[in-house]
């Protein structure tokens, strides 16, 4: 049960989404259609982060593990059985046979990274501030570690390649656009409203009766299905990768792109991926014409990067709640239409 | 409602005894004052009674149930609940959000948690306020919120540390008419620690003094007002050495 104005939020959000895929779709450049299905993907991982670490207030870095296993789950279930021999030389017998649609593939991803993340955060949901944070890191390297080394399924540190694509970008923007609602009406439950109280102050969100651990719990195993679903939604569009494309690097945007547009709000996701990711591609369009004009004498790199770290500090020092901090979009337009004659 | 007792609590930090065999009894429908001078104690035997922190001896109850050991969420299931010296509020949360928390808490579904809480808050005279942030309000209105929020859990009992701190005299007067009706209204046992004597006074049939975590007197207001040793531990001693 959501409010109206979590209702006109979420139309606004999507609609925005809709009209940036729909502007692609009709302009119709290869590159652009890429870079738009990208930004949708990573709104589905942002807003999947947005879910555990905006209502519960607590740093995640393991999210990009999840996302790896959502798309080394749906590589494995989706890589035809003629190439399996080639890419997967090893893997078990009982998997060897499968080949299953993208996204079936896609939606059996999120629902492995859910499960292993029910089965396995339960323990750290009792930690809170530097500890969950840092447990959290070491939960990544722990995931990060299983599939740089477990061969038979992942072909270890090498590229694993042969994975269909599937991933269009009306698939990435529906499923980005299901992402905005799902946020929201989990921002809105009573796991929600519970966790953002214990988010402001868990001693007197617990002397209320909240059971901390398990609506932490709750938030991480719909924040894991999200980035296991945006991984292999991710892995189905480059069709193939290494364990090295999951790691910091691809971390630290997911982070910037949410801290940058506020964490505690869902419109705070989707502007933070939007503003990020306009200006990355932007900068990096600018970073390719300086190198092909040869006006400097060694080619110019990291500027994306830097620029993006930048953003992110000036970010927290300025206005440490994100660009968002507190209320959807919905709350402003429908506090002014109430307002009116 | 079977009382909620607190026999012979000890609490010690670090070796340092805060409280000392304290035994404090609160019936259904009452209300009782604690007082004492600062660091009496008063603030801890809350804490203690809310599972915030460990008692090193004697017993918590309500009734049959045994809360000793128990952490605050199942203390506050049993049916205690209590207000926070400090001001405890979700600053990123409206006053609706705030006051929802508890019912929440205890189980209620959204809707049924935002009704409760909006009649709740209409009745704190906050009405009109209840889409702002938490963290915009005055200090006297934080106040309310956290004693309307505590109150929509439905509790059997309401602890509240210094409920009229910071607040000027028309809050607390405003603050005293509420309180003085939640043990009619609501069969609420209430228990208050304030520095405010007229308030203590007006509201509390009973009173509980402690000092240096000892209870020097209990009983009747009138008779606690002028207990020699309540006069001594709020005055100080002026006549030799206990």
């Amino acid at each position: 049960m959501m409010a109206r104005r979590n209702w006109l939020t979420f139309v606004l959000l999507g609609g925005v989404i809709v009209l940036v895929a729909v502007a692609a779709e009709l302009v119709g450049d290869r590159l652009l259609l890429r870079i738009t299905t990208n930004l949708c993907i990573s709104m589905v991982l942002v807003i999947g982060l947005q879910i555990f670490m905006g209502n519960s207030g607590i740093l995640s870095f393991a999210h990009v593990g999840f996302m790896g296993v959502g798309a080394y789950t749906s590589a494995v279930l989706t890589i035809p059985v003629q190439m399996k021999g080639m890419a997967l030389p090893n893997l078990y017998p009982f998997l060897a046979d499968v080949q299953m649609l993208p996204v079936v593939g896609m939606a059996l991803g999120g629902l492995t990274a859910a499960l292993v993340a029910a089965l396995a955060v339960y323990p750290l949901m009792r930690l809170s501030d530097a500890a969950a944070v840092i447990t959290s890191f070491a939960l990544f390297v722990v995931l990060h570690t299983i599939m740089y080394h477990w061969s038979d399924v992942t072909n270890g540190p090498r590229t694993l390649f042969g994975i269909p694509g599937g991933t269009t970008l009306p698939l990435a923007a529906g499923v980005a656009i299901a992402a905005v609602l799902a946020a929201l009406l989990f921002k809105e439950s009573r796991v929600g409203r519970l966790l953002r109280a214990s988010r402001d102050d868990e001693i007197a969100a617990a002397s209320l009766g909240a059971h901390i651990p398990r609506l932490r719990w709750q938030a991480f195993i719909v924040s894991a299905l999200l980035a296991g679903i945006g991984g292999a939604l991710w892995g189905h569009f480059i069709t193939s990768f290494s364990p090295k494309q999951l790691w910091l690097k691809e971390t630290f945007v997911i982070l910037a792109m949410l801290v940058i547009g506020g964490p505690r709000t869902v419109t705070g996701a989707v502007v933070g991926v939007l503003i990020v990711t306009a200006s990355f591609e932007s900068l990096r369009s600018l970073e390719g014409a300086i190198n092909r004009a040869d006006i400097l004498s060694e080619p110019l790199v990291g500027m994306t990067e830097l620029t993006l770290a930048v953003a992110m500090i000036a970010v927290l020092a300025l206005r440490p709640g994100g660009i968002c901090p507190s209320r959807e979009v919905g709350y402003y337009l429908f506090r002014r239409r109430a307002r009116g004659p | 409602m079977a009382p909620l007792e607190a026999a012979s609590v000890t609490v010690e930090f670090a070796g340092l005894r805060a409280l000392d065999d304290v035994s404090l009894t609160l019936g259904p429908g009452e209300i009782l004052g604690l007082i004492g001078p600062n660091g009496s104690g008063k603030t801890t035997l809350v804490n203690a009674m809310t599972g915030q922190v460990p008692v090193a001896g004697g017993t918590i109850s309500l009734g049959d149930a045994v809360l000793t050991g128990r952490t605050p969420r199942e203390i506050a299931h049993a049916g205690v609940s209590r207000t926070f010296q400090i001001g405890r509020h979700f600053d990123n949360l409206t006053i609706l959000e705030n006051v929802a928390t508890a019912a929440l808490g205890k189980g209620a579904p959204v809707r049924v948690a935002l009704e409760r809480a909006t009649a709740l808050i209409e009745e704190f005279g906050l009405g009109r306020r209840l889409d702002d942030l938490a963290e915009v309000l005055s200090y006297g209105e934080k106040r309310r919120v956290e004693i309307a929020r505590a109150l929509a859990g439905e509790p059997h009992y309401l602890l509240l540390d210094e409920p009229a701190a910071g607040m000027n005299e028309e809050e607390t007067e405003s603050l005293i008419e509420i309180l003085a009706m939640l043990p009619k209204d609501r069969g609420l046992g209430l228990l208050i620690i304030d520095h405010d004597m007229g308030l203590i006074m007006r509201l509390c049939e009973r009173l509980h003094v402690l000092a240096s975590g000892r209870t020097i007197a209990e009983g009747d207001r009138r008779t606690v007002r002028d207990d020699p040793a309540v006069i001594e531990a709020y005055l100080g001693s002026g006549s030799g050495d206990a």
